[in-house]
């Protein structure tokens, strides 16, 4: 069974990117523009792992944190973002890694890989 | 100095003080004739010196609401003091708190902005006089990640209470919840240490092991998750409420049930109470709206207007009636020829003549018509009011008789 990962990403060329970086690695990948897109999604199925951008319009991915973690408790998150500031911000905490938006997706693709590893030892 | 912030849990429902919170939460109830149960703990903030506090509420809140905006308004906003009731908002969850460890997690946004060096949590549920700088004191002293304040109790009480394991050092080495066979105090086999639901965090552990209690299945609770989550991982000590009792005579009361809370108010008549309200150096605060002194009228031949043995507050008219070892809130008015005895009258109760209260604790406002007898024939009066165990009655708010 494909593992099956949600970006969520408000910049469509990056959406693009990630679906097809990811897809290659033999991951499902699904995507969402912004936070409220992605919890409707969430409602639709449970992804392994959720890739969250954090400045993105409608809902931003601090606020679409807490209401993923209330909602489904045990999915692994990454924010992905550019801003290293969120680090600060007590929420973001609750994410399982933090990872700096780059064009080189090795370091996100590696934490990809730990956090699935992990969720199957749990 | 250390920069503490407060965060009063208040949200209780009080489900066994049926029907005194019908209509209000668990800190709102009146206590001790002019008091709410949430004074307690909001004036043991003020003495201590901790005066930035946020109050979380959620079940039946207006009633708690108004008692803070309008009795503690009183802080200095340009100093940095406040008092503020929070509503439960669904910020993080759509679910109202599911436990006292997830309401202080769906206010993170709190200890986010304001950013302090510690954290105080605080039932508004209970009523003791301590003084919080005590334990601050000692859980920088032993460089803790958390402090438990615990009361001294008989080990056959264990059943009601969160049971704190101790080594010598009161490192806090387990955690039961309400166990039948609980572990006693090194060196002490007849003595448990209660968990009185206080404690002192640091911020960013805090944070921490919320953040992973709110990511597993629990019940997100300090008591049976967070603390046996920390044993063992943090710094995790317990503090003898002995040390900060400021009241010196170690009460602490939950009065989670109609007969504790009746026993708790009529202590307070009695010679020298447990809860000494009269001590000017650790004063309970409260709103009050003013009103005129408590007088008596009536002293002639079968009508003597009295009050023996009682607390009578400011508004009462004791008009040719008798009142024995009872608790009168303020504005209550008792007529002529009419008995109240061993009972509590919360404000704005109206006694017509001839009627005889007994055993019963009448809700605000309630008028009792006259001649008519409470606390006499409790089989009768359970058809209509909340009759305890022990017999005690309950004329709840807003009934019409």
């Amino acid at each position: 069974m494909k593992k099956k990962i949600l970006v969520v990403e408000d910049e469509e060329s990056l959406r693009l990117l990630y679906k097809d970086e990811l897809t290659s690695e033999g991951y499902e990948v699904f995507t969402a523009g912004n936070g409220k897109e992605a919890i409707q999604q969430l409602e639709k199925g449970k992804p392994d792992l959720i890739i969250l951008d954090i400045v993105m319009p409608v809902m931003d991915g601090m606020e679409a944190l807490g209401r993923i973690v209330g909602k489904e408790r045990k999915i692994p998150i990454i924010l992905n973002t550019s801003y290293s500031g969120y680090r600060q911000d007590f929420m973001s905490w609750a994410a399982d890694a933090y990872v700096a938006k780059s064009d080189d997706l090795t370091e996100l693709k590696n934490k990809i890989r730990e956090l699935l590893e992990k969720g199957k030892s749990r | 100095m250390k920069k503490i912030l407060a965060m009063v849990l208040a949200g209780g429902r009080g489900e066994r003080l049926y029907p005194l919170t019908r209509d209000r939460a668990k800190p709102a109830v009146p206590f001790g004739a002019i008091y709410r149960i949430i004074d307690f703990t909001l004036s043991n903030c003020l003495h201590s010196g901790v005066r930035r506090i946020y109050a979380l509420t959620q079940y039946k809140s207006t009633s708690l609401h108004r008692h803070i905006q309008l009795g503690w308004n009183i802080l200095s906003t340009p100093l940095g003091e406040f008092i503020e009731a929070v509503p439960a908002q669904q910020r993080i969850d759509e679910h109202w708190y599911q436990g006292t460890a997830d309401a202080i997690f769906q206010n993170i946004n709190i200890l986010q902005v304001e950013r302090p060096d510690l954290v105080l949590i605080l039932s508004g549920d209970h009523i003791y006089k301590m003084d919080y700088r005590k334990m601050v004191a000692f859980h920088l002293e032993k460089g803790a990640d958390l402090t438990v304040s615990a009361i001294r109790m008989e080990r056959k009480l264990s059943r009601e209470f969160g049971v704190i394991e101790v080594d010598e050092g009161w490192r806090i080495i387990g955690f039961q919840e309400k166990p039948e066979d609980p572990k006693t105090i090194p060196g002490d086999p007849g003595e448990i240490l209660a968990s009185m639901g206080i404690y002192v965090f640091n911020t960013e552990v805090l944070v921490r092991r919320l953040i992973e209690d709110a990511r597993s299945d629990s019940n997100h609770d300090f008591g049976g998750d967070i603390i046996p989550m920390m044993i063992g991982k943090d710094q995790v000590f317990a503090f003898d409420f002995r040390q900060g009792d400021c009241g010196g005579t170690g009460y602490w009361r939950d009065v989670g049930t109609i007969d504790a809370y009746y026993e708790a108010n009529m202590d307070l008549i009695s010679i020298t109470p447990q809860l000494n309200l009269y001590d000017s150096r650790w004063p309970i605060l409260t709103y009050q709206f003013p009103s005129p002194s408590a007088k008596t009228v009536w002293m002639e031949e079968g009508r003597v207007g009295s009050a023996l043995n009682s607390i009578i507050s400011s508004g009462c008219i004791i008009s040719g009636g008798n009142v024995k070892r009872s608790i009168l809130s303020p504005k209550v008015t008792v007529h002529s020829f009419a008995e109240v005895e061993d009972s509590i009258l919360l404000e704005g109760v109206d006694v017509a003549r001839n009627a005889k209260i007994r055993r019963t604790i009448i809700d605000k406002e309630v008028q009792i018509p006259e001649g008519m007898e409470i606390g006499y024939y409790l089989d009768e009066d359970a058809k209509r009011f909340t009759v305890t165990a022990s017999g005690i009655v309950v004329v709840p708010k807003g009934i019409r008789l």
